[in-house]
């Protein structure tokens, strides 16, 4: 076939061409050039008069007809002849709608076909015509489309793209940028999904969008990442679960999918498809829950096992199928039920449950103040301790683990705890750490001085001694292998204590052995250590009472018989802790003649000893001959390891116990600066083996010990400071009442911190330690204030106190005509012998009793300091307008001027004004009857900052102070009633009083944020206030209403529905009203 | 008996002799002597400065927790200070001598009247008629007077003690416009626990500083295991790990408790001990929930005692 000839004969469709687009025809001709030899004439003809054609559809369709052209040649040899056409015509109908359409699509063409084939042709143009909505936005979206085709489609299938196209136009309707950007980052973003996972990513995209389309972004971008986190088996179901949120939860969906899929990422992922599998029967009740359930989990799951979760879900369903919102809340663990569960059903230990158990427990035992604390918390002071998960104790206090988890059930783990909290009690209670060099124990005659002399002989020649700072560090002082001697003080020494403790506590004996078999169960296999190392090894087990667990070589056994005996000696009852030292001497000398050497177990037979009286072949015996035995041991010496540590025994470190007591001491005494220079610690640092210190490298030993120092100074003030506070808690425990002790307040204002559950309604629950109130005292003004107050208010202030001192009760009332009493009562005595004389029958009641009546009442104010008090009282004068002036400046001017200058004189009185006034009232009144009262306001912003401002304590005297706070109360913010109800409440019950009344003064109903569903929503609030209200009254506390909010009635109704409240519609009536309510509240 | 002892006397008994009708004992309030020697473990020099000052006239203010064992020593000491005695209203005509002091003791209330402890006029017929009150009747017969938590009677009525307490030894009676001079072997006796009342019932100066006191505490673990092993009847063991549970109990005192445990719940854990109870439940119900409601530290004595007790 011959090209010109063709070229010549299209002269005149270039003309036409050229006519529309001088580049059109050069276009069409570089394409003629390119076009695959398959087409005879006419199909050329056909092609390139179809060009034409669509060039002259629309004014600028040449731009499409070009791209038409240039993309042919490739289309074609692509498509072939018969879906070519098809291919043409779609772009035709393209061009018709819009040129730059078709020429998006005829452009993307030749690099998409190839990955959709022929017969997805029609679907993919469908996707970009639908996209298209005849707006120049919508051009520009459906042309992104088609230019990002080939990149898109390397990712997904057409029905993935589908979804998505349906999702980009759900987001058309809002914003076309935020569509364009989505399809932008499409690809990008969905590459890391599977297949499967991607359909449904994208299905829940659409739904998302659907319902709230300003989170798809986010979605889009976030959401493979959290998707990722899923196991990839499970990703689908996932998300399946998620859409069915979307028709609940509208725009929520995203936050539930996002902090679920988080949730999921901390959890196994082979628990996944088990878990996803219990969230699924929570979503056919409620999805919400089931999201909730997953957000949970990451709590849950460390509390509970796998068998244990499914009782937990289970009693979640319950709840949920009686009440949806309870439901809810319970998988949320905002509910008193799923903690209380969780906790039932928990078999994992906590030792900040049992820490109270445990402290009085140890308390009882040792008879000294015992802390119990975790033991992260001693290895993080960085003062010597570096484990932790082991028990120990540093002589004030003992650590435990932070839980326990051994068991199946709670009781065991706790008999767990409690074999470690008795053996770390025993070295107080049987003195461990009282070691005194000098004083001789009672079993074994003393070694130690003579030691020390030959020592200090031997030392005089080569170094200057130092003086030892302990008692343990001296005896420490008499080795030369000072790890060696202090594993085999701890061996002897935690024999001794756990032979007392069997002695004196016949009941722990079951879980001590218990524990002490389960010990045993663990150490390494004997045969395999080196021989100093196996020899040890065995005097852990026979202290652990394994006698069957021993094995020592026959030919050395006479040495290990010694030892046992040495560590028999120390159970007997009599032995002290310098016993367990004397031990120790006679121990190491033993250890002194072996070799660390690995023994070849076919040279040696390993016997136990038990056996080996019989097996014992050797004539000869005694230790003497064992140590030329042990001479003849050939190998090479390996570097001594300590044994193995047991577990329930945990630390024992005297040597930093006793200098920590020294140290303690020494600052009781107020001495003079610590007499240990850092040279001295370092010294002891340098030899002690006990002292780990966490990046104890050598070269920084100087700075670690500086540190050190400081750690334990540090730790040593702060020691002081908890004790106080234990012994104030244990205080009010005991008393539960009055004496207030002056050391009761701290001086520094630090606020304290107490929790409170809050009451939700729908749940028909708490929600546990919800509310966190944070107790200030108010900062001090000047007393001014409340004088000037009283001086305003003299007339009232005189009358109110008349009505008060008429409350005062007399002392001893006389009471008359008792059956029985305390005298006769002449009078009726008299009356009765007339009746009788009259012959009537005269009741016997002739005799009088003193009662004495007591006026015993506290009361605790609470006000509203939220910032709605600080609103102006609006009085109820006429407003001048406009009008008065009659259009005169000068007349309103003067007006304006005189208004300001009374307001400069008088400020405007605001609420919160007058409720201080009405304190200062108050008080006077209450100091001239004698009640217990006390005065504070709260305030507060959300449930993690309930401010609590303390005015007057309860128990505090009135005085200046006081008058100061006064001054000092202004507006905050939100109110959140509940949790300054129910501490309020509190506070009253550590009063002791006959009548205990709470007087809440409040200027409008219950608001806080978070404080209900959203900010308009007043239920909830109420609802929880109502609640705290009935607490108090449950626990003996009469609680009273007081609002100035003229509408206040609405709410109080239902809000105080068995509680007393009253209105005050005129606020500035509240001072005289509210002395008036009390009187009659407590007459 | 006389008709005068007031209403819950009416079908009364006198001691010793049978009646038919009655099974029980009674006693006219100043009669009451202890035949038999109450058992007593003296832990330090408490016998000898009881007996001093019984021979001085020194009235005796006993300091102590509850239950450490302050009434059973003002009895034993009555038994051992005891000798013949004469009652002084013929009731009965039984005078015979016995040994043990009369021994009036008066539990102190906050409604206790001056009245309650001297005596007061009872109608009878179309006359009143006066009765002696429990003070009044051991100051006439010459008994031990042993008013005990005397804080916890009202501030009047401790006022009228004051004259029976120093050199005079008088007891005035308003109403009848009489005084009574106290017989010899009078001497009164008061206790107090300085541990759990508050400030507010402290006793007053004018009055503490009329007594010699005597403090006790609880006994030292083997003395306590003895007066345990005596008084419930358990084996020397199980007496033991009891006062051994009571020192480490103790060691709470302030520390959630408010008091320790008295031996006297000690003897009874071991009273129910020696009925067949298990060691653990009897202290359960008798030292741990007997000891404090507060949850935690129930718990916590709770694990004292299985630590102690298989």
């Amino acid at each position: 076939m011959n090209r010109k000839g063709f070229s010549s004969s299209f002269d005149y469709l270039e003309k036409e061409l050229a006519s529309l687009s001088p580049s059109l025809a050069a276009d069409f001709r570089r394409a003629l050039a390119k076009m695959p030899p398959v087409w005879g004439p006419d199909d050329i003809v056909r092609w390139a008069q179809e060009g034409l054609e669509l060039a002259r559809l629309a004014w600028r369709a040449w731009e499409a007809s070009a791209e038409y052209y240039l993309a042919s040649p490739q289309v074609l040899g692509l498509l072939g002849s018969v879906s070519f056409w098809e291919w043409a015509r779609h772009g035709r109908e393209l061009t018709s709608v819009s040129s730059a359409l078709a020429a998006a699509y005829y452009r993307a063409s030749p690099s998409t076909l190839p990955i959709i084939g022929p017969e997805g042709l029609g679907r993919w143009v469908g996707l970009g015509r639908h996209l298209y909505k005849g707006s120049w936005r919508s051009a520009s979206l459906a042309v992104q489309f088609f230019e990002h085709s080939p990149t898109l489609f390397g990712v997904m299938s057409l029905a993935e793209a589908s979804v998505l196209v349906r999702f980009l136009d759900v987001l058309c309707d809002r914003s076309y940028d935020l569509a364009s950007h989505c399809l932008g980052v499409a690809p990008h973003v969905l590459r890391p999904l599977q297949g499967e996972d991607r359909l449904a990513f994208l299905r829940f995209a659409e739904e998302l969008a659907a319902a709230g389309w300003a989170d798809a972004r986010a979605y889009l971008e976030r959401g493979p990442g959290l998707l990722a986190q899923v196991e990839p088996s499970q990703r689908a179901r996932f998300l399946s679960l998620a859409s069915r949120i979307v028709s609940e939860e509208g725009r929520q969906a995203f936050a539930y999918f996002a902090e679920a899929g988080r949730a999921l990422s901390q959890v196994p992922p082979e628990l996944h498809g088990h878990l996803l599998g219990l969230a699924e029967q929570v979503a056919s009740n409620s999805p919400v829950a089931a999201m909730e359930f997953l957000k949970s989990l990451p709590r849950v799951l460390p509390r509970l096992k796998l068998s244990e979760l499914g009782d937990w879900h289970r009693e979640g369903l319950q709840v949920l199928q009686m009440n949806q919102e309870g439901g809810e809340a319970y998988f949320r663990l905002e509910s008193n039920r799923a903690e209380e569960m969780l906790d039932a059903l928990s078999s994992r230990l906590e030792l900040n449950k049992v820490s109270d158990v445990l402290r009085m427990y140890c308390k009882a035992l040792t008879g000294a103040d015992v802390a119990i604390h975790s033991a992260e918390a001693l290895a993080q002071k960085g003062i010597g301790w570096v484990r932790t998960e082991t028990a120990t104790t540093e002589g004030s206090a003992i650590f435990l683990p932070p839980a326990v988890d051994e068991f199946e059930d709670k009781a065991r783990n706790f008999s767990i705890y409690k074999v470690y909290a008795t053996h770390q009690a025993g070295h107080l209670e049987f003195g461990s750490f009282l070691f005194r060099f000098e004083a001789p124990g009672n079993v074994f005659p003393t070694l130690r001085l003579e030691r020390e002399q030959k020592r200090l002989q031997e030392r005089e020649a080569s170094d200057g001694h130092r003086q030892p700072l302990t008692d343990m560090e001296r005896f420490f002082d008499l080795f030369d292998n000072r790890r060696l001697a202090a594993d085999l003080f701890a061996i002897a020494e935690d024999t001794r204590i756990d032979a007392c403790i069997l002695r004196e506590y016949a009941g722990i004996r079951a879980d001590y052995r218990l524990t002490q078999v389960r010990e045993l169960e663990r150490r390494p296999p004997i045969e395999e250590l080196p021989l100093v190392e196996a020899f040890m090894e065995n005097l852990v087990r026979a202290s652990l009472g394994g006698a069957d667990h021993l094995s020592w070589p026959a030919s050395l056994m006479p040495l290990l018989k010694e030892a046992l005996a040495v560590l028999e000696a120390v159970q007997k009852p009599a032995a002290t802790v310098e016993d367990a030292a004397e031990a120790t001497i006679r121990l190491y000398e033993l250890v002194a003649s072996l070799p660390n050497v690995s023994m070849d177990e076919s040279q040696e037979d390993w016997q136990n000893p038990e056996e080996a009286d019989t097996a014992q072949v050797s004539p000869m015996s005694g230790a003497g001959q064992a140590e030329q035995q042990s001479q003849q041991i050939q190998g090479e010496e390996q570097p001594y390891r300590s044994p193995q540590p047991v577990e329930f025994r945990g630390e024992f470190k005297p040597e930093l116990v006793q200098l920590l007591g020294r140290l303690r001491q020494e600052r009781q005494a107020q001495q003079p600066p610590s007499p240990l220079s850092p040279e001295q610690i370092k010294a002891l640092l340098e030899k002690s083996v006990e002292i780990d210190l966490q990046d104890g490298g050598e070269q920084d030993l100087q700075q670690s010990s500086n540190l050190f120092l400081t750690n334990l100074k540090r730790e040593l003030a702060q020691e002081e400071q908890e004790a106080q506070k234990d012994k104030q808690r244990d205080r009010r425990r005991t008393t539960g009442l009055s004496t207030p002790d002056p050391s009761d307040q701290p001086l520094a204002p630090e606020p304290r911190y107490y929790f409170y559950d809050e009451w939700d309604f729908r749940a028909g629950d708490y929600k546990p330690r919800w509310c966190r109130i944070v107790e200030y005292t108010v900062a001090e003004g000047t007393a001014s204030y409340f004088d000037q107050t009283l001086n305003r208010y003299s007339a009232l202030v005189n009358q109110t106190r008349r009505q008060f001192e008429l409350l005062k009760p007399e002392l001893f009332r006389k009471i008359k005509r008792l059956l029985d009493g305390e005298e006769l009562d002449m009078d009726a005595v008299v009356d009765y012998l007339v009746e009788r004389e009259a012959g009537v029958s005269p009741p016997g009641k002739v005799y009088w009793r003193r009662n004495k009546v007591e006026r015993d009442v506290a009361v605790a104010f609470l006000l509203d300091m939220s910032a709605s008090t600080d609103e102006e009282i609006v009085k109820h004068t006429r407003r001048l307008t406009p009008d008065d002036f009659d259009d005169d400046p000068r007349k309103y001017f003067a007006w304006w001027m005189s208004r300001r200058a009374q307001e400069l004189l008088s400020p405007p009185k605001r609420i919160i004004d007058v409720e201080k006034e009405s304190i200062v009232l108050l008080i006077r009144a209450l100091e001239t009857i004698g009640d217990t009262y006390g005065i504070y306001g709260f305030s507060g912003y959300g449930r993690e900052n309930v401010e609590f401002y303390v005015i007057k304590e309860l128990e505090e005297p009135f005085g200046e102070r006081v008058k100061r706070r006064i001054d000092k109360i202004s507006p905050v913010r939100s109110t959140r009633m509940g949790p300054a109800i129910r501490h309020a409440t509190y506070k009253l019950e550590q009063v002791d009083a006959k009548v205990r009344i709470l007087f809440l003064v409040s200027d409008g109903r219950p608001q806080d944020h978070g404080y209900g569903r959203d900010r308009t929503e007043k239920e909830y609030a109420i609802h929880d206030t109502h609640m705290a209200l009935l607490e108090a009254k449950r626990r003996g506390v009469v609680p009273f209403c007081l609002t100035v909010d003229r509408y206040g009635h609405d709410y109080l109704k239902q809000m105080c529905q068995d509680v007393g409240y009253a209105v005050v519609p005129d606020v500035e009536s509240l001072p005289s009203r509210i002395t008036q309510l009390y009187r009659e509240l407590t007459r | 008996m006389g008709p005068a002892d007031g209403p819950s006397c009416r079908k009364g008994k006198v001691n010793g002799s049978m009646d038919e009708r009655t099974t029980y004992r009674q006693y006219a309030i100043e009669e009451y002597v202890l035949e038999e020697e109450p058992f007593y473990l003296p832990v330090a020099d408490e016998v000898e400065l009881f007996t001093a000052a019984y021979e001085q006239k020194i009235p005796v203010l006993l300091k102590g927790p509850t239950g450490c064992g302050k009434t059973r020593f003002v009895e034993y000491m009555a038994y051992r200070l005891g000798r013949p005695v004469t009652i002084v209203r013929d009731v009965t005509g039984q005078d015979t001598a016995r040994t043990g002091l009369p021994l009036v003791t008066v539990a102190c209330h906050e409604d206790l009247t001056a009245s309650d402890l001297v005596g007061r006029y009872l109608l009878e017929g179309e006359t009143t008629r006066w009765i002696d009150g429990p003070l009044t009747r051991a100051v006439k017969a010459g008994a031990i007077c042993y008013l005990d938590e005397i804080v916890e009677a009202r501030k009047d009525t401790t006022v009228l003690i004051h004259p029976l307490t120093d050199h005079r030894r008088i007891l005035p009676i308003e109403k009848l416009g009489q005084v009574v001079e106290a017989r010899d072997g009078f001497l009164l006796v008061i206790s107090y626990n300085p541990g759990y009342q508050s400030a507010l019932k402290d006793l007053k100066h004018s009055t503490r500083q009329r007594f010699m006191a005597i403090e006790f505490t609880y006994p030292p673990r083997e003395v306590e295991a003895k007066v345990i092993e005596h008084e419930s009847g358990v084996s020397r063991e199980m007496a033991e790990a009891l006062a051994k549970l009571g020192e480490k109990v103790r060691n709470l005192k302030e520390h959630g408790l408010a008091e320790g445990v008295s031996t006297r719940l000690l003897i009874y854990a071991g009273k129910l001990i020696a009925s067949g109870i298990p060691p653990r439940r009897a202290c359960q119900v008798a030292v741990v929930w007997a000891l404090t409601d507060d949850r935690d530290v129930q718990r916590s004595i709770q694990e004292v005692v299985n630590s102690i007790f298989e």
